[in-house]
């Protein structure tokens, strides 16, 4: 079923497909919305999360400001999204690098390939000499 | 003619084509960050603090794999020799990046350097704002005892950190100067004993400081820090003594201090207060004229009195808009040639530009609490940082890992600092964890505490958060917009690592 991004009673709502969008991500963008806004995520249906935020009482907004509001939200959700992929994928890099770091040089590795010198020296040889 | 042929041959380097050896490559992504730093630019941050500003759209590009290694050949090749993204699963040079992850770690290597000895409470000022209470008569309750003493030059000697620096805080320290003279005296034979390096601070509103006290400083390598708002009529209304101009005596005691000592040997730090807001310009003169290398823009703590004085309260916002002014200023006494630096930028700008960091205690990850910096209160209470024990005053001991009657062990890994451990590290807290800006910036669980009530903090409404995310995008914009101040950064940046 198709959704539509709305605004409806003041509330702000979004959907982003769950083949697509983690629900990680999801929750670490609206972390960021929390401190001005009533922020809810539920399912439209199995494929389909219903993100929505609402103005506290506190902090009314005029339609211009609602749009806007709809826009940010859109973009954040696919900004949070992509972090999400960069920091998955990246997992275990990044569990090398940090275990490398503070392993004080054990598991350092040479660089693959062969030492060579683009003049034509043999590195081997000179340094037997 | 040249042959072109033998000329090439003739280079150092072999043809481009020679090093690329994935033709059809599938690009694999390493660890970084994004952040949207302009309408139209945005910016992605490795684990390092590497960074590299895009057009808007670029970081989706490079995470669906969209890029074309032969038409964005530019992007691409900084991508890789940036190491954001790699054509191998683990890239051939990570033992280059993890060296470099450690070097920017490096302020872990020695474990706590600063001691504060808040050798006395009493105060002769009565400012507004001030971070502690102030209490003029009693000397045996309100002084350090040489017992505590004795026992925090005891638990300095033990860092394993080569060299330690011992700081004299007060109330006004040289309310007690026999003390600090006994101090001083005792640290310099058992640093020789030991072989550890030993650096002394005395921190003083100056009003007190004589010749007499100078001598003893120049016999004794001691260097004088002091606080200075700005222009008289900002300083004297945010310090208040009694009958007496503060703004006067600190000049005074500027003047005298770097007469006997040298002018480097003095240092002045200000604090921003509301008052303050309206004289950006006004200040950073004032610092330049009394010939300061530079000044460092501090926004009021919100420990102490500040806390409970409506007088203190304003807007990280109105913060923000005065730093701006003032680095406007300064920058313009660069242009005109003059090497004259903002010290919080500075910071920044070692992070953002150099490969090392910098040992700031609000600024680092792990925080420096305890790492960097231990705090022995008057009474015998040790705590995290200096502020730490401001809370105290309030009654508040959250940040009090012990006494110093306590061992090594349960103040600096008891249970106290082992909870203060989980949310120290940046890396770890809801928010920071996938901030561009991670690497330039650090944790602070004292100021979460003092200002949202819990050590982890709630970054959506944090004004450390909202404070530091708009310094660094500022600075970041600033030198990307304008090639002089790039220059004068780096050069900022370059001389914070000699």
């Amino acid at each position: 079923m198709q959704y539509k991004n709305e605004i409806k009673n003041d509330e702000i709502i979004v959907f982003a497909d769950t083949s697509l969008y983690s629900k990680d991500s999801i929750f670490k963008c609206l972390y960021w919305y929390g401190d001005k806004y009533h922020t809810n995520v539920s399912f439209a249906d199995n494929n389909t999360y219903r993100v929505s935020v609402k103005p506290l009482s506190t902090n009314q907004l005029s339609q211009e400001e609602q749009q806007y509001l709809l826009l940010k939200l859109e973009r954040d959700l696919v900004d949070y999204n992509l972090r999400d992929i960069v920091t998955k994928e990246t997992q275990n890099v990044r569990d090398l690098l940090i275990a490398k770091a503070f392993s004080n040089g054990e598991f350092d590795e040479l660089p693959p390939g062969d030492v060579s010198d683009p003049l034509g020296f043999n590195i081997n040889q000179l340094k037997n000499d | 003619m040249i042959n072109e042929k033998a000329d090439k041959r003739s280079r150092k380097f072999r043809e481009i084509d020679q090093f690329d050896l994935n033709e059809q490559p599938q690009y694999y992504l390493l660890p970084f960050r994004f952040h949207r730093i302009t309408d139209d630019k945005e910016i992605i941050v490795n684990e390092v603090g590497d960074y590299l500003l895009l057009s808007n759209g670029t970081f989706e590009r490079i995470v669906k794999r969209q890029l074309d290694k032969k038409k964005d050949a530019d992007l691409y090749g900084d991508l890789i020799a940036n190491f954001f993204i790699s054509e191998e699963p683990i890239p051939p040079l990570i033992d280059v990046l993890a060296t470099r992850y450690r070097t920017k770690k490096l302020f872990l290597n020695y474990f706590t350097g600063l001691h504060i000895f808040v050798i006395s409470l009493r105060c002769e000022h009565t400012c507004h704002y001030c971070q502690v209470s102030r209490v003029t008569q009693n000397k045996d309750l309100y002084d350090m005892s040489i017992a505590n003493i004795d026992k925090g030059i005891d638990i300095m000697f033990k860092s394993p950190n080569p060299h330690v620096t011992m700081e004299f805080q007060g109330g006004e320290s040289l309310l007690a100067f026999d003390n600090i003279k006994y101090a001083v005296e005792k640290a310099e034979r058992i640093a020789k004993e030991v072989g550890k390096g030993l650096t002394k601070v005395i921190c003083s509103n100056l009003a007190l400081i004589n010749e007499e006290i100078l001598e003893y400083c120049k016999e004794h390598e001691i260097l004088i820090s002091t606080s200075l708002d700005g222009p008289q009529y900002v300083h004297d209304n945010n310090r208040h003594k009694p009958h007496a101009s503060s703004y006067e005596l600190a000049i005074k005691g500027i003047e005298l201090s770097r007469k006997v000592l040298g002018h480097d040997r003095v240092s002045a730090l200000m604090t921003t207060t509301k008052l303050s807001l309206d004289y950006p310009v006004e200040i950073v003169d004032e610092y330049f004229r009394l010939g300061f290398q530079g000044i460092f823009l501090r926004n009021i703590s919100p420990y102490g009195f500040a806390l409970r004085t409506d007088k203190s309260k304003y807007e990280t916002e109105k913060f923000l808009t005065f730093y701006k002014k003032a680095l406007d200023r300064i920058l313009e006494y660069n242009f005109s040639g003059h090497y004259f630096t903002e010290d919080l930028a500075k910071i920044f700008l070692t992070k953002i530009l150099t490969p090392f960091n910098v040992g700031f205690v609000d600024l680092q990850s792990p925080a420096g609490l305890i790492n960097g910096v231990i705090v022995f209160n008057y009474d015998g209470g040790v705590y995290a940082t200096d502020e730490s024990r401001m809370l105290a005053e309030q009654k508040d001991y959250t940040f009090k890992l012990g006494t110093l009657d306590d061992n090594y062990n349960d103040l600096f890994f008891g249970k106290k600092a082992q909870e203060i451990a989980n949310v120290w590290a940046n890396e770890a807290l809801s928010g920071c964890s996938e901030c561009a800006f991670q690497q330039y910036c650090g944790a602070d669980p004292v100021h979460n505490h003092a200002t949202q009530g819990d050590m982890y903090g709630y970054r959506p409404n944090s004004d450390f958060c909202q404070k530091n995310m708009e310094i660094i995008r500022y600075l970041i914009e600033l030198m990307e917009s304008d090639s002089r101040i790039k220059k004068i950064f780096e050069r900022w940046a370059k001389t914070s690592t000699h």
